[in-house]
């Protein structure tokens, strides 16, 4: 009877020891299994891309400027026996695709494709009346079949104000890339651009995933009320005085802050396929900042201002104006070939006198004293901004082979130079901020992880002192009120200077067409903006004073508006 | 005495005692190291799902699941269209509409306010909430038993309780 019982207990035992051995076979045999691993993809490393949203882009007061939308990437998996004539004919009804092309697309593949891409960048509402269309053609017992196609959502670039500010934003193509403005030149710090990387595909090792950092977030000084206001006024005054493009820029001549920046012609950024057509061959993108040109007049304030710091001229001085003078051989005359007898600095200035600052440049000055200070101010270097595509222009300096005798007097009067029209805001600055030359600019500040670092405002240079900036915006000031200026804002006082600019041609000025130009900067007692408006080539005037200078004052009646600045008498609490 | 020793040498001399307390010992051994076997498979199991899950937030394929990117992606599309609906040509087309028109300077009243600062930039940093975020993982992942234990009796004599 024991040895009956002995058997079952030992059988019972035998069993139970194989099943309590088999468990930790069994889990041996798992761990390293090549069957099981090629399932749980243990040791196995895959490939794998990312997708970072490429960072947005904000104005100063957190409007979205360039942000990203979602659009589909429409693939056919190969593999599964596709139903292509059904596919192509769906490609033709949502997609508008040709149906040949579509068939090409996925027949002219090499062998062993797996999987082709039939379209990308599809918007939304494209994408969901093909998935419709596959939906339909499950419950369609007729045995069309859209199974193979495949659905891959992703963002693209998007400017939801469309050509608003577009000069300055640039655009982004299809592969990411930004071109042209801030896309370009924080095209690395915006990024989010894709990346592949071996990544293990063992669930196990899922936290060793790399975290692939998105895009920064910046945000700009471009305030977009300005901007809009800027922009309408610009394209009116190109339909009024019909030139032939313009630019105005706005900054802020403390911090040297971008508030607005616009030129002809734009584009809306959402459709930069156009921009061949719309900037066809050496058409700038940004005229602010890519095209130089003689200014013209505007230049004058940079010679009074040399000539004010150096000591050689002073408000009062008295200038006899005959009507014409000699440098380097060469006659200069006035603007109007007219003399205009006794003239003090101011007066040269409201004037505009050619002669008169050719005879400060060449008589009082001297071409060492003269272009020191042109180079102070800038002129002939690239101002630095944080927009690609700057040009520096051309100031001709004694002992280039170009540089003659006479461009000494011409150049006081800005002709004979080059420059673009940052250049001379930034030159401006100094003039209305105490001396000191600001670097201007139109990044405020980036976001990264929550934690936003703003810019500080730099000073490049004080080229002239405080007191010389004083006393030249007094008297552009003077100047404006004596000739009862078009720029002349009701409760504001302003300083500003006009330019009519011949323009060079290869056969000598193009006695047909100018260029007219206003800068200005106020209210003069704390100045909150500097205003640059050039026309090029207007066709209803010849004169600044009349095109350029209504155009200035129509910018500075918005400004005050939009950034809440009271008349003087409010300000200085002489007001009601 | 004689009958203990007797006793005594009875079941010393019943083999299938002896042997029964081997295979009882044996499938004592067993069952221990089947007990950590399933327990290390129900761990290994485990973390090998939150891997899996994981790598499906992690995800770029379209699925019914909304995954890590397809979050963001979905934020970053809706804040563009929220965009578009308020750009300034939007804004200013329904402010027409509903009667409104620009401001000229002359419309404006001033009024000074003392020490009054304006605005001039947003500020998108994340404020900080001013107490410490939750520990991603919880201590009993980190934590020794001995480490419990003295979380333990500490947090029942901070309750009041006795140890």
């Amino acid at each position: 009877m024991r040895m009956v019982y002995f058997g079952r207990y030992l059988v019972i035992a035998i069993l139970m020891a194989l099943a309590g051995i088999a468990i930790p076979v069994q889990i041996v045999r798992l761990q390293n299994s090549q069957e099981v691993a090629g399932i749980t993809g243990q040791g196995v490393m895959v490939w794998k891309t990312f997708y970072p949203a490429r960072g947005e882009i904000y104005d100063r007061h957190g409007h979205l400027l360039a942000g990203n939308k979602t659009v589909y990437e429409i693939g056919v998996d190969l593999t599964s026996n596709p139903d292509l004539q059904t596919i192509a004919l769906a490609a033709q009804m949502s997609l508008g695709m040709d149906i040949s092309e579509a068939m090409t697309k996925m027949t002219d593949v090499p062998d062993g494709t797996r999987y082709v891409v039939l379209d990308d960048f599809v918007p939304v509402e494209n994408a969901e009346k093909l998935m419709q269309l596959q939906k339909d053609a499950r419950a369609d017992p007729s045995g069309r079949n859209l199974d193979a196609l495949n659905f891959r959502a992703h963002l693209m670039r998007s400017y939801p104000e469309n050509d608003l500010a577009s000069t300055v934003l640039g655009y982004v193509t299809e592969d990411n890339h930004g071109y042209m403005g801030v896309e370009e030149k924080y095209d690395n710090v915006l990024a989010g651009i894709p990346v592949t990387l071996l990544v293990p595909a063992d669930p196990r090792r899922a936290p060793e995933y790399p975290q692939i950092p998105p895009g920064q977030t910046l945000i700009l000084t471009i305030d977009r009320e300005i901007q809009a206001s800027v922009e309408h006024i610009l394209d009116n005054a190109l339909i009024s005085t019909g030139a032939s493009s313009g630019t105005i820029i706005v900054m802020d001549p403390r911090t040297g802050e971008i508030l607005a920046m616009s030129s002809t012609p734009r584009m809306d950024p959402n459709d930069y396929q156009q921009v061949n057509q719309i900037f066809p061959g050496e058409t700038p993108f940004n005229r602010a900042i890519s095209q130089a040109y003689e200014p013209g007049s505007v230049a004058k304030i940079f010679t009074m201002a040399g000539a004010l710091d150096s000591g050689k001229v002073t408000p009062g001085t008295i200038f006899l104006d005959t009507g014409s003078i000699v440098v380097g051989g060469v006659t200069i005359y006035n603007w109007d070939r007219g003399a205009w007898g006794y003239q003090d600095m101011t007066g040269c200035l409201a004037h505009s006198l050619n002669v008169c600052l050719a005879w400060v440049s060449d008589r009082q000055m001297g071409s060492d004293l003269f272009y020191s200070y042109m180079q102070r101010f800038g002129l002939g270097h690239l101002t630095g901004i944080d927009l690609a595509g700057e040009t520096p222009g051309r100031l001709k300096l004694p002992g280039d082979s170009d540089w003659y005798p006479v461009d000494l007097g011409t150049n006081a009067f800005g002709q004979g130079i080059s420059a673009t029209s940052i250049q001379m805001v930034m030159g401006a600055s100094a003039l209305a901020n105490d001396g000191k030359m600001v670097y201007p600019h139109v990044l405020l500040a980036q976001v990264r992880d929550g934690h936003q670092s703003n810019m500080s405002p730099q000073v490049v240079g004080s080229p002239i002192s405080a007191e010389t900036a004083h006393t030249l915006s007094d008297m552009l000031a003077n100047a404006l009120e004596s000739e009862s200026s078009d720029a002349l804002v009701p409760g504001y006082r302003i300083a500003g200077k006009t330019g009519t600019a011949q323009i060079p041609t290869a056969y000598g000025y193009d006695p047909d067409n100018i260029n007219a130009s206003f800068i200005g900067w106020g209210p003069l007692d704390d100045p909150r903006f500097l205003v640059y408006v050039w026309l090029e080539k207007p066709q209803t005037n010849k004169a600044a004073s009349v095109v350029a200078a209504p155009i200035f004052k129509q910018v500075v009646e918005d400004l005050v508006v939009l950034m809440g600045i009271p008349p003087d008498s409010i300000r200085s609490g002489n007001g009601q | 005495m004689n009958n203990v020793t007797q006793i005594v040498l009875k079941v010393r001399q019943a083999p299938w005692r002896v042997q029964r307390q081997w295979v009882g010992l044996f499938l004592l051994g067993l069952v221990l190291v089947a007990m950590v076997a399933a327990i290390y498979l129900n761990i290994t199991v485990r973390a090998t799902l939150a891997g899996r899950e994981i790598q499906m937030l992690e995800s770029n394929t379209t699925n019914d699941q909304p995954d890590i990117p397809e979050n963001q992606r979905i934020n970053s599309d809706l804040e563009t269209q929220l965009a578009g609906l308020t750009s300034v040509e939007s804004m200013q087309q329904r402010a027409e509409a509903m009667g409104f028109q620009p401001a000229v300077p002359d419309d404006f009243t001033y009024v000074t306010v003392p020490g009054y600062s304006p605005t001039n930039a947003v500020d998108m940093s994340i404020p900080s909430s001013g107490t410490p975020l939750a520990p991603l993982l919880l201590p009993e992942y980190n934590e020794s038993l001995f480490d419990w234990l003295a979380r333990q009796l500490a947090s029942s004599v901070q309750a009041g309780g006795q140890p």
